[in-house]
């Protein structure tokens, strides 16, 4: 009743997950009707490939950060991973390539069946590896894996010069990959990953509220030392754990090495971990441990990924630009709620003290800020663009200033 | 004179349940009021809104006369109202100085902190309340007792007026007791007010000139000490006469199950150099096997190299029904038929997040499963014999642990442990925190699983429920066995002086 992270098994449609499936369909209606091109209702088919495919993508590693962290760890290092199981991809069509092919357009079915296990093996490794470093050597989850986050990559780059070297006797940084499967997988991109997506949900989804395993994870993250007292092996589930999480990250990193027909290990997927964990959170993960639903994080995948796509389709700018702004707000505004539900109202107040009043003009400043840049890419703004930029900071500062003295008056 | 503290009227709801519901009653200045009643009465909630803890209620709360609405610990502090938690608030990594004035740190004339000072201050405090630590250890290296002392020494600090202590004996040694006692009557020398909360009764009666019954969130009376009796305060505690328990006579031990010969456990880096030092003990079918002792003496140490969840750097053997074992891991324990329960419940036994059901099946899933699932009506089907068995209060099987009292924690937990059919229960400090009508059916329910040939080892704090419940009682004393009495021969007196014989104490 409390936590979304009971599993019971059976069908209790938690508020939270509610909560972000009104919070996306609103999103959605709005985006569309203030789009001057109402692309979403024009030219859906569009923005839908786009929203699913990333969506997918983010999914993947989402619900593999989601185990994780519901048995109380954290992986950091999906993104290298992503890049390494690619790296480890492509190298391995190399070798079976003809010696002289550098498109790796002759590899057959068994080279490329080898490729994708030794892919998917890559991932049973690091999460071998993680789960040994933290619980033989005892190193938290959050160092473990930012060792192998910095770690992973860098080997992945000498991996990839150090063979094509040996096969094609010049280093190369980057592998290109125009194997027909791949181009294929690329071409049916949204469907297939969309697909992939939504199996791997509902196994994650059996495993966590429908096996014992699942419980135990739930256990282990809710409670390590009684887990272990009532005699489960915390460091097995630990190891299925932190494997699940590098196998959804070497899954990601397949369907990213065919969609960009390249493996570049210096900069694929840079940052994807950190996404990860924010649909993991955004979707009621929380990261003490033992709390969080696939459904949460299917959605809170979809949520960012269609508030992203929203925020590019309404000021008109690339998305990467404001994605990392956008992942951010959401997460501290998603969690802010889940702690505002719990809470409850206990009189906490917001904008209490000098440093209340410090965070009213920070506040104001940057939203100031945002919105003369956002206003550069509104075509009915330009050349104003400095003056709605005061105009929304003044109002911002205002807003909380009253809101600071409705607070104080309240409390006296 | 004018009550130091009075409530009127005052009410507080969760949601779903009324905590408190018209709560009027006074505090005299200087007096050591107590407030007794079951876990759940409402004690710590009322305790919570004195202190400024809780600032959400219904009616009012007077301070020397005068209405007050505190906004925090830190408004309560001001008006000379300071808590000593049940868990204490301590910073472990800082030194035993720096938490007394932490937040009100001494300074120097540059602004840098004056450490000599705070020490000095510190030094003083702690003298005064026989507490003989170096200012400059830190709290997380203190004994439980002395960790106590601390918190009231920073109370002392703040002039606090009002002292609220809630249930201060939980984790003491009967030594540590003695010296709280001391240090009660010598703040109330000075005129401290002291609101006492706790179900012990030797302790209620020791300390209080009047007591205050809560039941269900509502006060049924408060009375002067010499008028009334504990067999009253208990009725009205628990709204009924608790049976006496004497369930001796008929008990029959069975074949030796368990068998300990020469058991040591290393405590490497500590001056002892063991935390166990040759324990031999024998373990029958059908019989309670008791271990007293103080904090410290090895009880849980003992229940855990048993179980397997200590360090395996244990020499010696264990024999289990006549075969050596040696478990690396509780899951091997388990697999043998031994369970335990642990001491800290919050910290040891529950899943916070897990429900009720989860909670107790947690040892025995594999039997809810249906063709590789976990199937919710097995799962509920298998957890309703021991909620049942142990008499669970719950709103259902798929309420939040975290909602229910103490007492009906611990028999989930009991409840889980039942589930895997164990040979042998090792119980440690079951009761540790709980009322007095959960604690009555515990027993009753250790006594049936007992003659239904279950073996058990019972740890306790409380050597009553030792001599009540025990066939046979060995006393643990700095990790040796230093003594074994059957249960006819045992008094409380021989007991604490085998647990504290072989002390020879060194100041810390």
């Amino acid at each position: 009743m409390n936590s979304p992270g009971n599993a019971g098994g059976g069908w209790r449609m938690p508020r939270h997950e509610l909560a972000i499936l009104a919070a996306t369909v609103a999103v959605f209606v709005v985006t569309g009707w203030l789009d001057p091109n109402h692309t979403y209702f024009a030219n859906w088919a569009e923005s839908r490939d786009i929203i699913l495919r990333n969506t997918a993508l983010l999914g993947i590693i989402a619900l593999g950060a989601s185990v994780v962290i519901i048995a109380g760890g954290i992986d950091l290092s999906a993104g290298s991973m992503v890049a390494f199981s690619a790296t480890t991809c492509a190298l391995v069509l190399t070798l079976c390539a003809a010696p002289d092919d550098r498109r790796l357009v002759t590899v057959g079915p068994a080279g490329i069946a080898a490729a994708v296990g030794a892919a998917l093996l890559s991932g049973l490794l690091v999460g071998t590896l993680h789960t040994w470093l933290i619980t033989a050597i005892r190193l938290p989850p959050f160092i473990a894996t930012l060792a192998t986050l910095v770690g992973l990559r860098s080997f992945a780059r000498a991996m990839c010069l150090f063979v094509t070297k040996e096969r094609w006797g010049s280093e190369s940084q980057q592998i290109n990959v125009n194997t027909p499967f791949f181009a294929w997988l690329k071409e049916h991109n949204v469907w297939i990953m969309t697909g992939t997506f939504l199996v791997l949900a509902v196994v994650t989804w059996l495993i966590l509220s429908r096996t014992v395993l699942g419980r135990h994870l739930y256990a282990l993250g809710g409670n390590e030392q009684a887990a272990r007292l009532s005699g489960i092996r915390t460091e097995n589930v630990k190891w299925f754990a932190y494997c699940f999480g590098s196998l959804t990250a070497a899954l990601a990193g397949i369907f990213l090495m065919a969609d960009s027909s390249v493996a570049q290990p210096g900069t694929l997927a840079r940052g994807y971990e950190l996404n990860a964990i924010a649909a993991a959170v955004v979707g009621g993960c929380s990261l003490q441990g033992g709390v969080g639903t696939v459904p949460g994080t299917v959605l809170g995948a979809l949520f960012l990924r269609l508030v992203i796509d929203a925020v590019s389709k309404l000021i008109k700018a690339s998305a990467d630009v404001y994605e990392g702004m956008i992942v951010g707000i959401i997460v501290a505004l998603a969690v802010t709620f889940t702690q505002v539900g719990r809470r409850g109202q206990s009189g906490h107040s917001l904008f209490s003290g000098a440093r209340g009043l410090a965070a009213i003009p920070t506040i104001a400043i940057f939203t100031a800020l945002l919105a003369t840049m956002a206003a550069g890419n509104v075509a009915a703004l330009q050349g104003r663009t400095g003056l709605f930029g005061i105009g929304v900071g003044g109002a911002t500062l205002l807003t909380l200033a009253v809101v600071r003295r409705l607070e104080s008056r309240h409390a006296s | 004179m004018t009550p130091i503290v009075a409530f009127r009227g005052v009410g507080k709801q969760f949601p779903g349940v009324v905590a408190l519901e018209g709560v009027s009653f006074e505090l005299m200045p200087g007096e050591c009021h107590a407030i007794c009643g079951e876990n759940g009465a409402g004690k710590s909630t009322l305790m919570k809104l004195l202190s400024g803890v809780l600032t959400d209620y219904e009616g009012e709360i007077l301070v020397r006369g005068e209405p007050v609405r505190f906004r925090g610990t830190r408004d309560a502090e001001a008006a000379g109202i300071a808590i000593i938690h049940q868990e204490l608030n301590l910073v472990e990594q800082l030194s035993a100085a720096a938490n007394i004035f932490l937040g009100r740190e001494r300074r120097t004339a540059v602004g840098l902190l004056d450490d000599a000072a705070m020490e000095r201050e510190a030094a003083t405090l702690l003298a005064e309340l026989e507490c003989p630590v170096d200012p400059r250890t830190p709290a997380g290296s203190l004994r439980v007792g002395d960790q106590q002392l601390l918190e009231i020494a920073k109370a002392v600090s703040l002039a606090s007026d009002v002292l609220i202590m809630d249930e201060p004996t939980s984790a003491l040694t009967d030594a540590e007791v003695a010296r709280l006692d001391r240090v009660i009557v010598r703040l109330r020398g000075r005129g401290v007010t002291i609101l006492y909360i706790s179900h012990k009764m030797d302790e209620v009666f020791r300390l209080a000139d009047r007591i205050t019954v809560l039941r269900d969130g509502r006060v049924v009376t408060t009375v002067d000490r010499s008028r009334t009796t504990p067999r009253e305060i208990t009725g009205w505690m628990v709204g009924r006469d608790i049976a006496s328990h004497d369930f001796h006579g008929s008990r029959t031990p069975g074949a030796t199950v368990l068998e300990l010969r020469g058991l040591t456990l290393p405590w490497p880096g500590h001056p002892r150099g063991y935390r166990l030092k040759n324990v031999s003990l024998e373990l029958r079918a059908g019989e309670v096997l008791g271990v007293a002792g103080l904090m410290g003496a090895g009880r849980t140490e003992l229940l855990e190299t048993i179980f397997g969840a200590a360090e395996p750097t244990w020499s010696g053997e264990i024999l289990l029904h006549g075969q050596a074992v040696r478990f690396a891991h509780p899951a091997e324990a388990c697999a043998a038929g031994i369970a335990m329960v642990t001491e800290d419940r919050k910290r040891l036994g529950l899943f916070p997040d897990l429900d009720v059901a989860a909670n107790v099946s947690l040892c025995s899933l594999n039997e809810a499963v249906r063709s590789g699932l976990l199937s919710r009506s097995r799962e509920e089907a298998l957890v309703a014999g021991p909620l049942r068995e142990t008499g669970v209060k719950t709103p259902g099987p798929h309420a939040a642990i975290t909602g229910l009292s103490g007492g009906n924690q611990q028999k989930c937990i009991i409840g889980r442990w039942l589930l895997v059919k164990p040979q042998i229960l090792l119980l440690d400090d079951p009761t540790r925190g709980i009322d007095v009508g959960a604690k009555a059916e515990l027993y009753t329910l250790i006594d049936r699983l007992c003659r239904d040939g279950l073996a058990v080892i019972l740890t306790s704090s409380e050597l009553p429920e030792l001599l009540t419940l025990a066939d046979r009682i060995i006393v643990l004393a700095e990790g040796r066995l230093t003594a074994e009495f059957p249960r006819a021969a045992a008094t409380e007196q021989k007991i604490m002086e085998a647990a504290t014989g072989a002390t020879t104490h060194a100041p810390a």
